[in-house]
């Protein structure tokens, strides 16, 4: 049985179905379902730029905005928007995976850490996406790939890439029952998928 | 390709004795991975002490590094002789035979084989238990300490950080094997275990690996990792000497020459200037699960720095290679300044009051040992064994088939007390009893976060000449 968990800050996972078959096939055409696009459409219109919607996501999810899935949806008054899908089963596992983008900001967002040792509480600024380790070419685009991120991609691979001065990213969190390989495999496929998606002019 | 050490184990005999021991299972890779040493056999060029092993040294980013035996094992067992004099003697004899027959076959050194024998209380107590208290070291230090006869080798304890589960082994005795060739260890174990034939009944088989990844070559921790597709192998710094991604075996963070036996620190023990184990040594031998995911993804590298070493050790980005000499050694107040500034202690720093020495001394073996030199003698190694390659209790134990980063922590400490003070530290409990105000399993405590300590002991480790039954010789 499948249960909804409401989004918690590091949340992520799946079955041991969706890795299996999320070898790296581009789509001849990746197209972004219809039943899907209206939304990503309403929110490319929202923040006067291009949003990537995914042809393909890790089974039960979906790229439905307005979905049972989705349990992130946050977009700033400057357009940066922040889009979540999580999928958990107790003692099964968790799915997580998240989209971002910054229209006209290319600089890695920055996050604020707080740890508190002896009643004392320490904050510090910190780069949201840190680790970097490499590049890899998908589909049509290069993304840098992150293995240290924070906020809402805390324990995610993220792979984050620019465009027209616009930082776009999305990460799936390393969770029980995926390894970091697994993980790695469901990004390339839904990174290579993902379909631009231009705001009515 | 991911391999389960039952897949690997020959024969599927995951659980007989004999075949574990001739069997390599998944280390059989390790085989195909690394350049085994060879060498010429050579008998021992003398020396009193079975812990000391000299290691050949390599530079690495400017830092001298020791390069310790490629391929490790260790086997505890309890001792299956009678409680006579008669059966000792002849069980001495037979063990110190098959000791000489190893090393007329392999030189104790990495190249050949190194053999380690280490006894535990359980022997002390069982077979020579009024020997054992006239003979075996008074720690002095911790004698005072306490107010109570103290002696170099005492139960091991729960530490902060150690989990629940953790479980205190009773072995009589532990074999410590290392070697640059893996066939080296193999036939070690095989004569001590297998072909002397009812001496020993083998509790534990532990094995492991380490190092192989200087000049930028893929170290076995990394190849093994990635092909037992352990958790996070894929995040292992390609040449790294251990999974944690750091190199650990600096030549300034090992304790040099003798100072780590018995009698060599001035007024530690009572074994200078004519103990029975003048020679000897404590060891402490555990094991310990690394979660490389929750390392390499919740720490950043810079974190993984200030994590491992100090707050405010800043390194450029992938350095591997740390120094750590002794004028950077921490001291106690450095350590509570770090956590009062940064509400976290480093991992190294942590445990240098304890592990450091606080002054200059000038050994009992006449040598000049300068403020900061490192005390222990460390030859922990990476493993994949979840939590042993085999058991004899696999229910008490948890024995299981699925390979686990891990870490089977091998080191010798003048004292048993001695290595509690450092592991004490280590979980932010200082020399001088202050208790830093840190979690000791949380964030700022080192990387204790992503250790899981499964099973730990102490042993005593005699000199040379009494290697075999320590005490026994003197019913």
């Amino acid at each position: 049985m499948l249960v909804g968990l409401a989004f918690a800050a590091s949340a992520c996972g799946g079955s041991e179905d969706p890795p299996a078959e999320a070898a790296v096939k581009t789509p001849a055409k990746a197209e972004c379902p219809a039943k899907w696009k209206a939304d990503w459409q309403k929110l490319a219109d929202r923040i006067e730029a291009p949003v990537y919607c995914p042809s393909w996501m890790p089974d039960p999810l979906d790229g439905d905005i307005d979905g049972q899935w989705n349990n992130i949806n946050s977009v700033d008054p400057d357009g940066s928007y922040l889009l979540g899908w999580t999928w958990y089963e107790v003692q099964s596992g968790e799915l997580h995976v998240n989209f971002r983008g910054q229209p006209g900001n290319a600089k890695i967002p920055t996050c604020q850490e707080v740890e508190t040792e002896a009643g004392v509480t320490r904050r510090r600024k910190v780069p949201c996406f840190a680790d970097p380790s490499g590049t890899k070419t998908l589909g049509e685009r290069e993304v840098k790939v992150y293995t240290r991120n924070r906020g809402a991609d805390v324990w995610h691979v993220l792979y984050s890439w620019e465009e027209d001065g616009t930082l776009y990213a999305v990460s799936q969190h390393v969770a029980e029952p995926l390894t970091y390989a697994q993980v790695v495999e469901s990004l390339d496929r839904i990174t290579a998928g993902l379909v631009r998606v231009d705001p009515a002019a | 390709m991911k391999l389960t050490r039952r897949q690997l184990v020959v024969g599927g005999a995951g659980t007989a004795l004999g075949a574990a021991l001739g069997g390599a299972g998944i280390y059989e890779l390790v085989d195909r991975l690394a350049e085994n040493g060879g060498g010429l056999p050579r008998r021992r060029a003398g020396g009193a002490e079975q812990h000391v092993v000299t290691l050949d040294k390599v530079v690495d980013n400017g830092v001298e590094v020791l390069v310790p035996p490629l391929h490790n094992e260790v086997v505890t067992a309890t001792v299956k002789v009678d409680e006579t004099r008669a059966a000792l003697r002849e069980a001495r004899e037979e063990l110190e035979a098959a000791l000489l027959r190893l090393e007329d076959e392999f030189a104790p050194e990495p190249r050949g084989l190194h053999v380690t024998v280490a006894w535990g209380l359980p022997y002390f107590n069982r077979y020579v238990p009024s020997l054992a208290e006239k003979h075996l070291p008074l720690d002095l230090r911790a004698t005072e300490a306490r107010g109570r006869a103290t002696r170099a080798l005492i139960d091991s304890i729960r530490f902060p950080s150690d989990p629940d589960d953790l479980i205190l082994d009773e072995n009589e005795v532990a074999v410590f094997f290392r070697s640059h060739d893996s066939e080296h260890v193999r036939a070690g174990s095989k004569a001590l275990f297998d072909d002397l034939g009812g001496l020993f009944g083998a509790t534990s088989i532990r094995r492991g690996f380490i190092g192989g990844g200087f000049e930028g070559k893929q170290s076995l921790p990394k190849q093994m990792a990635m092909a037992a597709g352990v958790a996070g192998a894929e995040l292992i710094p390609d040449t790294a000497q251990l999974f944690l991604g750091f190199t650990s075996s600096q030549k300034n963070t090992m304790g040099p020459g003798r100072i780590a036996n018995h009698e060599t620190i001035p007024g530690l023990t009572d074994q200078h200037p004519d103990g029975y184990f003048r020679g000897g040594t404590a060891m402490h031998l555990s094991h310990i699960f690394e979660d490389l995911e929750a390392w390499f993804l919740n720490f950043d590298f810079s974190e993984r720095v200030t994590t491992m070493i100090r707050p405010e050790t800043s390194v450029p980005q992938g350095t591997q290679t740390i120094a750590q000499t002794e004028e950077d050694a921490a001291s106690a107040d450095d350590v509570k300044r770090d956590a009062k500034r940064h509400g976290a202690f480093g991992h190294s720093a942590s445990l240098q009051p304890a592990s450091r020495l606080q002054d200059a001394i000038v050994g009992n073996d006449e040598t000049p040992y300068p403020k900061g030199t490192a005390i222990p003698q460390r030859a922990d190694f990476d493993t994949l064994d979840n939590p042993f390659f085999w058991s004899s209790r696999p229910d008490v134990d948890r024995l299981s088939d699925d390979p686990a980063a891990g870490v089977h922590f091998v080191v010798f400490n003048p004292t048993s007390d001695d290595f509690h003070r450092n592991r004490l530290a280590m979980d932010g409990v200082l020399p001088d009893g202050t208790e830093l105000e840190i979690d000791p399993r949380g964030r700022g405590a080192g990387f204790n976060a992503v250790l899981n300590a499964s099973h730990r002991q102490n042993y005593l480790v005699p000199p040379l000449r009494h290697r075999a039954f320590p005490l026994s010789e003197l019913l």
